[in-house]
């Protein structure tokens, strides 16, 4: 039986145990990072005087830790022209920790949270910086960008202001550096089988009312296909994110996967919940109608995307989302392949009843964190100088995207060109040498936003008008902040996933005719019983509260 | 005596098959048959999938041969050095790592299947409860940080040294041993360690094939820990490399992604990555099996 | 683990032959040093692995006292301040959370009932193939589907299931309505656990093969004299030889029956099939892509690993009671 010698010794193991850990991890965070004002002290290498425009170059030696998401298509190499470029304009070697793309969400949240993150954390999305606020972990970089002339220029001649308050937390201060747009950019919308259209002698649609005419005028056609077989339902847990998001765009909504669950309503200046309002059951009565019709294959919403691509391959569907590049090197390249005389385009986003407008907040792309530990560091504020020059000028966002002038590029009046021999994402397959692979330039982790001339300055033809018709549409307003407090957040989050997958559920009941229109209202009441209320009330709290905190 | 070293024993069977047992023998092959094909079709498939070309499979033409032979996805497979060093750091993980979990696990299923051993509930109860408890990634992380085993081999067959499911396997089959041979060597004046080396591992062949094959097959197809622990891309086990290729190439419908800067989604990837990641396996397993033989042998001469 | 499991002295009635059975056992500090005398070298066997588990597996598990101090990402990794069992009510009196927990039980039965026999027959059915080579084959090509990713034998299973996918294909020939099995909550564990019995019953195999291997053919010999058919050979000599290794993996599985396919069910299931498909580790996941809630995950874990040890030692002694056999 019980002997108590057994006890005994398994206690002393746990307080050994204990002891153990504790000296393990007693180094931790929690020491404060010092007089965070006075910068006097970290100023190693930093330049004297540094403005918008001008080159940064450390006045000694410096080098700088920075997470780089190992992207498969173009592996990192030592040898890539960019890291030599880099230090031998700016002085500042970058030491790059490999992490695959495949896992790079969790392997960033595993060293911010063991405090063994480096300097740098790049590609980071909005809003997942928010976990890291509270800890103290990521620096407030709000607060320094007084060191980031290139930065502040670009907010002030853009107007970014409003999107840069969107992403402050309750502190009032922002902890992500995002990318800056001039110009929206958008990315998906339908594409059609341009030839069948022509065949049956309809012209491609600009509203969602001709969407329904053109592929009910498939149908008539093919009465076995279900015109539109969409993809995009996996990987997610938004069910046809892509056509959700976008159409949801045309009636002013937030769905698919620009889904949140607080919508700001302009008209009363409050927050609501956007899965119950009236645009979102008028989009859902918009695909039900495609759905009950047989318009739209009814596997779109839980199918995967090469089973969607098969279709359209297949000649079962004749309708698919898109994005310019899918729409270029998967359905187009394959198609004329397989399908003689076929022809597929993409249409700029169908207008709605919300008119000819794109969502608020597009502008800001993902950015980088940048650790606390920086701070402490006595080469802070090069880092910022550094960090400005490189992802914000104007010469280190086309360095980073086009490489070195007469090496990789040449440019003449405002255009950029690839030397010979030099290919960009298939430009040209015969050339020996690739930009990304190769060079290291166009790498993700280093290439955000810009001005219009410089983010278009890469698209091809199909995505050059395409983004043009879009880039002339009007933008929402943005939702006024109205960050959380980190205990309201861990409430607030575990409230939101229930909804959300209610929300999502019942848009697939809907939206496939497995439940009446009719029971909407029961459907909201559902909504309820799942804190739907309190959510929305702890944002509007929080809202009013930002308001008299900060003006 | 345990029949693997008798494999002979054929030649003593005498009794012919009654009617009852040959229906049953037809039914029997009748089932495996089935088995074989349910379980071979999808297998064949993967395989013709990574010989065939692009259109063929997205227009989803490939059943069970390879539609417009293509060899495309192979060759930038094998032509990438990354993927021969992280082949390399593979082989090299998986073997240092069973060896260490073998000899570790061998030696504590042992000392756990001797039933009268004080404490022994004890002994076995720490390991039942790490099956049940365990850390969060984040103190793993903490820990082989602090202990300086990061981008190191170390970090990859240390922490998962015991696998309890296979400790207590193993543990199961000793108990199963006849005792009277331990005692009888215990006589001859043999250690618990030159029994255990010499008496009992030489009989328990099928058991510790069975554990390599387990405990290879396991660090062959891992990836998390050398994820967590390894900062360097070079230092990276295939299954890293593989998985990291595969969501390149599926990567467009991520939400979040610059769809634009991931192109060429390659359409048999995880075919040929199966292949390839399979294959290595499957031509060792034959080695392994030579240790399950006597049980065939067995099978052969009873009817 | 709770002390009353860990008691001494068992009967024995495996098949093997066993030592005699305990003395009785002998009590206080004398008898530590006269079983310490006697049985050092066996205990010096055990130093290693001993550290083994406590450094590479109890150190860690201190982190768990995140359940009840609240964890922020970036902080002290053992929390900041305590919280006492609020992740706990948390849980409890969140309504999803109990239709999670309904599903995952649901789900381990189900696998249960299911994994765990078929391993057993297909095993005793190969061992009954007189042909060597072809008994090999077999066993081979078995093993394929474990080698297998989950994210392959996931599409694997939604091709077949599709609505032009062969099922459908034989139900339509059968005059049948295609059905959309993807997106029916009712076929959602069907799927699951047949697809989940199509990737493991081969490789299950393994080990029944091995301890088969290991059955004395004496005793064969002894029952066939003693006028045994196959049948009564299979019943008497062949399943008491294997019931160790059944028993173990029984016990085993029992214990680990909350530890249900997380990627595969993540990669199968949709919003529509969330009210079946829906298990604990899949509902984390989604609540933690928003944040990233540790402590309440710890909560959760801990709550799963004493359902889990409950359930293994009671497994455990109802074993020991009937059988014989058991881990401890």
């Amino acid at each position: 039986m019980t002997n108590t010698g057994q006890l005994s010794r398994r206690s002393l193991l746990a307080a050994a145990g204990f002891a153990g850990l504790a000296v393990l991890t007693g180094c931790g965070s929690g020491d404060d990072v010092g007089d965070s004002k006075d910068l006097s002290k970290k100023r190693n290498g930093a330049m004297k005087k540094y403005n918008a425009g001008e080159q940064f170059k450390a006045t000694k030696a410096l080098s700088f830790s920075v997470l780089h998401n190992n992207n498969p298509t173009y592996p990192r190499k030592q040898s890539w022209l960019f890291w030599k470029e880099v230090t031998k304009r700016t002085g500042i070697t970058l030491q790059p920790v490999d992490v695959p793309l495949s896992d790079y969400e969790k392997k960033r949240s595993l060293l911010i949270g063991s405090g063994d993150a480096p300097f740098l954390i790049p590609k980071t999305y909005h809003p997942s910086e928010v976990a890291f606020v509270s800890s103290g972990a990521i620096l407030p970089v709000s607060e320094y960008v007084h060191l980031m002339p290139n930065f502040q220029d670009k907010v002030k001649r853009w107007k970014l202001e409003p999107e840069l308050d969107s992403i402050r937390q309750s502190d009032g201060k922002y902890y992500l550096l995002p990318g800056l747009h001039e110009k929206p950019k958008s990315g998906y919308s339908l594409s059609f089988r341009t030839d069948i259209l022509e065949k049956i002698g309809v012209s491609l649609p600009t509203t969602w009312d001709e969407v329904y005419d053109v592929l009910k005028a498939i149908k008539a056609e093919y009465p076995d296909s279900y015109p539109l077989s969409d993809r995009w339902s996996t990987n997610t847990v938004f069910p046809a994110a892509a056509l959700l998001s976008y159409l949801g765009q045309a009636y002013g909504v937030r769905a698919g996967w620009t889904y949140e669950n607080i919508t700001f309503d302009a008209k009363t200046q409050k927050f609501v919940f956007t899965g119950a309002t009236d645009e979102f059951r008028q989009v859902i009565e918009y695909l039900r109608k495609l759905v009950a019709e047989k318009l739209m294959d009814p596997e779109s919403f839980t199918q995967t995307d090469d089973n969607a691509v098969k279709k359209l391959l297949a000649e079962k569907s004749f309708a698919i989302s898109a994005n310019p590049q899918e729409l270029v090197q998967k359905y187009r390249y394959n198609l004329e392949r397989q399908v003689k005389g076929a022809k597929i385009e993409m249409i700029p986003v169908p207008i709605g009843p919300a008119g000819e407008i794109v969502l608020g907040g597009i502008r800001l792309e993902n950015g980088l964190m940048i650790s606390s530990k920086a701070l402490k560091s006595d080469n802070f504020v090069a880092l910022m100088q550094f960090t400005d020059w490189l992802f914000y000028s104007d010469e280190g966002q086309a360095f980073c995207k086009w490489g070195v002038e007469g090496v990789t590029y040449t440019k003449s009046g405002g255009q950029y060109k690839l030397k010979p021999g030099i290919s960009l994402m298939g430009s040209d397959p015969k050339a020996p040498k690739d930009l990304q692979k190769d060079y290291g330039f166009f790498n993700g982790v280093f290439t955000y936003g810009g001005s219009w001339q410089l983010v278009s300055s890469t698209f091809g033809p199909d995505e050059k008008k395409f983004q043009d018709v879009m880039a002339r549409r009007k933008q929402t307003p943005i939702a006024p902040a109205h960050p959380l407090r980190s205990a309201e957040q861990e409430q607030a989050s575990l409230w939101e996933t229930p909804l959300t997958d209610h929300m999502n559920q019942n848009t697939l009941k809907f939206a496939l005719g497995k439940r009446p229109m009719s029971e909407w209202d029961d459907y909201v009441t559902e909504l309820k019983a799942k804190n739907m209320q309190q959510l929305v009330d702890l944002h509007n709290k929080a809202y009013e509260r930002y308001k008299k905190d900060n003006g | 005596m345990v029949s693997i070293q008798t494999p002979t024993r054929a030649a003593t069977t005498v009794t012919g098959p009654t009617r009852g047992y040959r229906v049953f023998q037809g039914v029997n092959a009748v089932i495996l048959t089935l088995v074989v094909v349910v379980t071979l079709y999808p297998i064949i498939n993967i395989v013709a999938r990574s010989l065939s070309g692009e259109h063929q499979i997205r227009a989803g033409e490939v059943t069970l041969w390879p539609k417009g032979f293509n060899l495309t996805t192979y060759k930038i497979v094998f032509q990438d050095g990354t993927f021969w060093r992280s082949y390399g750091n593979t082989v090299l993980y998986t073997v240092l790592s069973t060896a260490v979990a073998m000899a570790l696990t061998t030696i504590y299923a042992y000392v756990l299947s001797k039933k009268d051993l004080r404490g022994r509930t004890f002994l076995v109860g720490i390991a039942v409860f790490t099956m049940f408890f365990s850390g969060g990634l984040i103190p793993n992380y903490v820990l082989i940080t602090s202990l300086g085993l990061k981008n190191s081999i170390w970090a990859i067959a240390l922490p998962n040294a015991i696998s309890v499911f296979n400790l207590l396997v193993m543990k199961a089959f000793f108990e199963n041993m006849p005792a009277e041979l331990e005692e009888a060597a215990q006589i001859d004046g043999l250690s618990t360690y030159g029994t255990l080396l010499r008496i009992v591992l030489p009989l328990s062949k099928a058991v510790i094939a069975t554990m390599v094959l387990f405990y290879s097959v396991s660090f062959w197809n891992s990836w998390f820990s050398a994820f967590l622990y390894m900062d360097r891309a070079d230092l990276m086990p295939v299954t890293v490399y593989l998985r990291n290729l595969i969501a390149g190439a599926t990567e467009g419908g991520n939400a979040g992604a610059a769809a634009d800067q991931l192109t060429q989604a390659a359409a048999n990837i995880q075919s040929v990555t199966i292949v390839l990641t399979a294959l290595p396996i499957l031509a060792v397993y034959p080695f392994v099996q030579r240790y399950f033989v006597s049980g065939v042998m067995l099978g052969a001469v009873k009817g | 683990m709770s002390s009353s499991t860990m008691t001494g002295s068992q009967p024995r009635t495996g098949a093997a032959p066993d030592p005699p059975p305990d003395k009785k056992r002998p009590s206080g500090r004398r008898s530590w040093r006269r079983s310490l005398r006697r049985d050092w070298q066996l205990y010096s066997l055990a130093v290693l692995p001993i550290l083994f588990f406590l450094v590479f597996r109890y150190l860690p598990m201190i982190g768990n006292v995140i359940a009840f101090r609240r964890f922020e990402p970036g902080g002290s990794i053992l929390g900041e301040e305590w919280v006492g069992l609020r992740y706990v009510q948390m849980f409890l009196s969140d309504p999803s959370f109990w239709q999670v927990f309904r599903n995952t039980l649901w789900m381990g039965l189900l696998t249960l009932l299911f994994c765990f026999p078929v391993p057993i027959v297909l095993a005793l059915l190969l061992n009954e193939v007189r042909r060597t080579a072809l008994k090999r084959f077999v066993q081979s090509i078995s093993y394929l589907p474990h080698f297998l990713s989950i994210v392959i034998v996931a599409g694997i299973t939604v091709q077949m299931l599709a609505s032009d996918g062969p099922i459908n294909h034989m139900l339509t020939a059968f005059g049948h309505d295609p059905v959309r099995f993807i997106q029916e909550p009712g076929w959602f564990r069907t799927i699951y656990v047949g697809s989940e019995v199509w990737q493991t019953a081969g490789w299950g195999t393994i080990l029944y093969l091995a301890a088969l291997s290991t059955i004395d053919e004496d005793l064969y010999e002894a029952a066939r004299i003693d006028g045994a058919n196959r049948w009564q050979q299979t019943w008497h000599v062949t399943l008491p030889g294997i019931r160790p290794t059944m028993f173990t993996l029984l016990i085993l599985n029992i214990g680990t029956f909350m530890v249900v396919g997380f990627e595969k069910i993540l990669l199968l299931y949709n919003p529509l099939t969330y009210p079946t498909a829906d298990v604990i580790s899949t509902y984390l996941y989604r609540t933690g892509v928003e944040s990233n809630s540790f402590s309440y995950a710890a909560a959760i874990g801990l709550f799963e690993a004493v359902i889990g040890l409950l359930l293994i030692t009671s497994a455990n002694r109802l074993s020991r009671k009937t059988v014989g056999t058991s881990l401890w």
